[in-house]
């Protein structure tokens, strides 16, 4: 046995093997050194919403009031060069010599790779896991309408294929269909921002749940008299809660009876009587308290987007899209004649 | 346990026993046997007195898991009847709230939710409970709050908008939803809920002028009343059926009667609150009534303090405090006197109805019901949800809001106040432009936001993108000769968002400066190892690599001392072995040891004992001043002898160190010892 002591040749040999180990998956503590990343979290946290949009001001966003009319909804593509061009801008704070660009250049296909990721995550919540890969297009759509304002926390959901179930059917959260929510904010009070991660084929504006509600629906065609109201409700199956009748309006949907003289007040025996009529409910010969209350249901309203016919085909030349008015023809015309005289 | 998105619904969950006092009486029967003698004993009974709690007077805010519609909200709630979700199923059955009605037999809910626009009751300040129910009747049992709100409600409208006795329970019923479903559980912990409905679709109010209906946004205030000893009061199954309702009828607004008999508030007033002198205060004026006009409002002043009082009691907060209490509930309300803020708040919520109601309506019964929640919305006559999304406006954004039709012969339609803007297809926008030099020209502009998919630049060749500095300007010539400034807007605003946020520019300064720090350590490691390192620096970030180097060579010499740094000496040095210490003789050791000539002591002992034969005897001493003692051959001799030592010394350590790992020998290895 060689008895090698403290000597150049053991410390270096020392240092390979553990630089080896290093390299083959040990790694120092996360919180001391950036890891695999090359932005610090509170950069790309920061740089990752500015890409959501987050703190742009509206106008940079809709320039023009008359794009956004009252009661409308506009959807819309993200702009990946505008993007870049604002974390481009929010990175030259700083930026001062010519290094400093070097530098900034050889970073940043890194940084832009990283913001890729950290834009997804930003809207992540505990139990979910951001999804991976190449960044997608970022799409969305902003909403102004009254129905923002009267019934916030409305349900925004948006999934990349036609679904193939009737627009009220039931979706579970969970459907592997669903585009990952960016971002869903009320910029006013009455103009909500919502952003996908993909292209939607369909988009679910749904009416808050505030627990379940409880009403009649007015008659379609309305009433020609507008003072004069009048209250229809869907026999419902008591087993399983479905309508007799169908879900569309018919002559059979029962009347809600009204107590006469105060606008409003609704005659409960003689509308539960109405509905006790009605034979295939499958109430019994009293009505109690949780049959009258499946009559009298309302399911929140959903709302669906989207339209399997039509495509989006490819974005115009921008040479056929500018009507050039004072083209490079007409300025080199003007200078020529100018300088004639 | 239904399946998340569904639910079932119950008509009722009625308790085993109902709220108030009770014994519990246990009684033993004995018997005994002894011999053939036979007998009872005597246990006394065991009487333990228990109370079963329940609301009464006031909701615990954790017992409503949602009220529909939201507190304060506003909106097109007039085809939906508002109703309150309680967290305890069985919270509307436990109290018995009378006698059942005859032919009947179920159990009927105490609670009731009742709604009443504006004007419509009165609901009031807290007061003692004794006072919140009507006059003549008492709720006898425990009761939950000292103090509570009441409503006062005169017969007429309680025969207009309460619910019949009859409909009583068609309106309370149980839910039973997935627990772990978030959207229909609301924060539940059991999965199941009771669901208290009004019977009233709150309805914007209509008038009627010539030129039509006008329809204006009403306050609704929704109560949760407690209808104990007080269902007598509640209207009898009305006979008048009608299959549709007139808007524009109006129930009674006893609170307009008021403003229009007693006129307007006058706000400045309040200040100067009069109430805290023992006078009834107008709640519209803030003023001290004058004894004609409390009167008139059928007051009676329970306590007046004279001026001699009042000079006694204006000083010390506390006393003017009971005095003002002693004025009475109408006088509390304004006295700004020990009012939270929170109730300030409440009040003026409820200002609607916060009249005094008997003031107007003194020739009508009036019933007052105990409140135990209360909230208020607003309903606006307007499209529904549902209207509202259908109504939209759908495109992609740059998509202009069409031309309206106009008919044949109709007058043209008003111009735009301004003129509709210059949009492309590509979703660019028309602006004008002030550039830097002062002139007024126009550009094009489009946001982040585009009704086509862009194109994203794309790397270099080397892998490296374009990268804009704030040197650079981004914008673009068109065909039409006008600048595209998206991009340089886009630039811009994120520039200055960055500096807006001081921690921004931080953070970014310090990436820089760390950044440069790591190439230079990298850098300098290279240079110092070569070719040895350069692999390794390629995959890990050098700034890290000289501290973990460090720390592993620090590790590695604590785990594997032996091979690095040399053995161990050891703590004690075994001692040298003496030759013939067990077998000779004593004195035979001591003379070697010496260097004495044991023989010849021995024989001059004989003759002069040993002690003279010991000091006759001479002693070898070495010569120091003659330099070594030993030289030639001796000398190699020795030091042969002395190498061979020390490689059996190393040698020794060595193994040593080797047989601190190894196989200690044990019994089994004696055994063979001693068999071979």
């Amino acid at each position: 046995m060689s008895l090698n002591y403290l000597t150049s040749s053991v410390v270096l040999h020392t240092a390979l093997t553990a630089s080896a180990k290093f390299v083959l998956g040990q790694k120092p503590a996360e919180h001391d050194s950036f890891g695999d990343r090359v932005l610090p979290r509170e950069l790309s946290d920061f740089l990752a919403r500015l890409r959501l949009l987050e703190g742009v001001p509206f106008t940079y966003l809709v320039p023009d009031a008359e794009l956004m009319p009252l009661e409308s909804i506009r959807f819309f593509y993200i702009d990946r060069a505008w993007t870049d061009a604002i974390v481009q801008g929010a990175l030259s704070v700083g930026t001062i010599s010519t290094a400093d660009h070097t530098q900034l250049e050889t970073v940043y296909p890194a940084v832009r790779q990283e913001l890729d990721e950290a834009e997804r995550s930003v809207r992540v919540k505990g139990h979910e896991t951001a999804p991976q890969g190449p960044a997608r297009t970022i799409t969305g759509f902003l909403l102004r309408s009254r129905a923002v304002s009267g019934w916030p926390g409305m349900h925004v959901r948006a999934y990349r294929e036609e679904l193939g179930v009737a627009d009220d059917a039931q979706i579970p959260e969970t459907d592997p269909r669903r585009l990952k929510m960016l971002r869903l904010e009320r910029l006013a009070p009455a103009v909500l921002l919502a952003l996908f991660d993909g292209v939607p084929a369909v988009v679910h504006v749904e009416e808050p749940r505030q627990g379940i509600q409880f009403g009649f629906r007015p008659p379609d065609p309305p009433d020609p008299d507008p003072n004069h109201h009048v209250g229809l409700v869907p026999p419902r199956k008591i087993s399983d809660g479905t309508e007799v009748f169908g879900p569309t309006q018919d002559d059979h949907w029962v009347r809600v009876a009204f107590r006469s003289g105060a606008p409003g007040v609704v005659n409960l025996r003689t509308t539960r009587n109405r509905l006790q009529a009605v034979n295939q409910t499958g109430m019994g010969p009293t009505v109690d308290s949780a049959e009258f209350a499946i009559q009298m249901l309302r399911y929140p309203y959903r709302q669906v987007f989207g339209d399997p016919d039509q495509q989006q085909g490819p974005p115009p030349a921008i040479g056929a899209v500018f009507q050039p008015k004072v083209g490079m023809a007409a300025l080199k015309d003007l200078f020529l004649r100018g300088q004639g005289q | 346990m239904p399946a998340p998105g569904f639910f079932n619904l119950y008509p009722a969950v009625v308790p085993g026993i109902t709220a108030g006092n009770y014994k519990l009486r246990l009684t033993e029967d004995v018997q005994f046997k002894k011999g053939g003698e036979t007998g009872t004993g005597n246990v006394e009974a065991y009487e333990p007195r228990l109370r079963v709690t329940s609301a009464r007077y006031h909701m615990p805010p954790d017992q409503i898991l949602s009220t529909f519609p939201p507190a304060n909200a506003e909106g097109a709630f007039g085809a939906r009847l508002p109703q309150v979700v309680l967290k305890r199923r069985t919270l509307p059955w436990e109290r018995v709230p009378g006698p059942p009605l005859a032919g009947h037999t179920e159990r009927e809910p105490w609670l009731a939710l009742v709604v009443l626009a504006e004007g419509e009751a009165k609901l009031s300040t807290e007061v003692e409970i004794a006072e919140c129910v009507t006059p003549g009747k008492t709720l006898t049992g425990p009761a939950d709050v000292p103090r509570g709100l009441y409503l006062e409600v005169t017969d007429s409208i309680v025969k207009k908008v309460f619910p019949s006795r009859e409909d009583l329970p068609l309106l309370v019923h149980v839910r039973e939803v997935d627990k772990s479903d978030t959207e229909l559980a609301l924060g539940d912990d059991d999965g199941w809920m009771a669901v208290v409905m009004a019977n009233r679709f709150p309805q914007p109010s209509v008038t009627q002028t010539e030129g039509g209906s006008v329809t204006s946004p009403t306050r609704y205030l929704a109560c949760l009343i407690n209808l104990e000893q007080q269902l007598d009061a509640l209207p009898p199954a009305d006979p008048d059926v009608d299959d549709f309702f007139i808007a524009a009828d109006k129930v009674f607004d006893y609170r307009g009667q008021y403003l229009a008999t007693f006129g307007p508030p006058e706000p400045d007033t309040y200040a100067m609150s009069a109430s805290r002198f023992g006078r009834p205060v107008n709640p519209l004026t803030g003023l001290a009534m004058t004894d004609a006009e409390a009167e008139a409002a059928g007051l009676t002043i329970t306590s007046r303090v004279t001026d001699a009082q009042l000079t006694a009691k204006v000083e010390p907060l506390s006393a003017t405090w009971q005095v003002a209490a002693a004025a009475g509930s109408l006088a509390r309300a304004k006295t700004g006197l020990g009012e939270e803020p929170y109730i300030a708040v409440r009040d003026a919520m409820s200002a609607g109805w916060r009249f005094p109601i008997d003031a107007i309506a003194r020739l009508e019964t009036r019933y007052r019901f105990p409140v135990l929640a209360h909230w208020s919305f607003t309903t606006t006559d307007g499209a529904t949800f549902e209207e509202l999304m259908l109504g939209l406006d759908v495109g992609l954004l740059g998509t202009l809001p069409a031309e309206e039709d106009v008919p044949e012969g109709a007058p043209p339609p008003p111009p735009r106040p301004r003129p509709l803007p210059e949009v492309t297809e590509t979703g660019h926008v028309g602006l004008d432009h002030l550039i830097r030099r002062g002139d007024r020209t126009a550009a094009w502009y489009r946001g982040p936001l585009s009704p086509h998919v862009t194109e994203r630049d794309t790397a270099r060749e080397d892998g490296s993108f374009p990268v804009a500095h704030a040197s650079d300007h981004l914008r673009r010539v068109t065909p039409d000769g006008r600048e595209d400034l998206s991009y340089a807007a886009a630039f811009e605003i994120g520039r200055l968002l960055a500096l807006s946020q001081p921690s921004v520019v931080a953070a970014q300064l310090r990436w820089r400066a760390e950044q440069y720090g790591a190439e230079r350590a990298k850098r300098l490691a290279s240079g110092a190892f070569g070719d040895v390192l350069g692999g390794i620096a390629d995959h890990v970030h050098a700034r890290d690599l000289g501290r973990f180097l460090g720390g592993r060579l620090v590790d590695e010499l604590a785990v594997r001392p032996g091979d690095l740094l040399g053995p161990r000496r050891p703590v004690v040095d075994p001692g040298r072995p003496i030759a013939d210490l067990g077998t000779g003789q004593l004195d035979t050791v001591l003379a070697r040891g010496l260097g004495l000539d044991l023989a010849r002591i021995r024989e001059q002992a004989a003759q002069v004992g040993v002690v003279g034969a010991v000091a006759a005897h001479p002693l070898p001493v070495a010569n120091l001043d003659q330099g070594p003692v030993l030289s030639g051959a001796h000398l190699n001799q020795l030091r042969l002898a002395a190498e061979l030592d020390v490689g059996r010394a190393a040698a020794l350590a060595v193994s040593g160190v080797a047989a601190e790992t190894a196989r200690q020998p044990d019994a089994l290895d004696d055994l063979l010892g001693d068999l071979s």
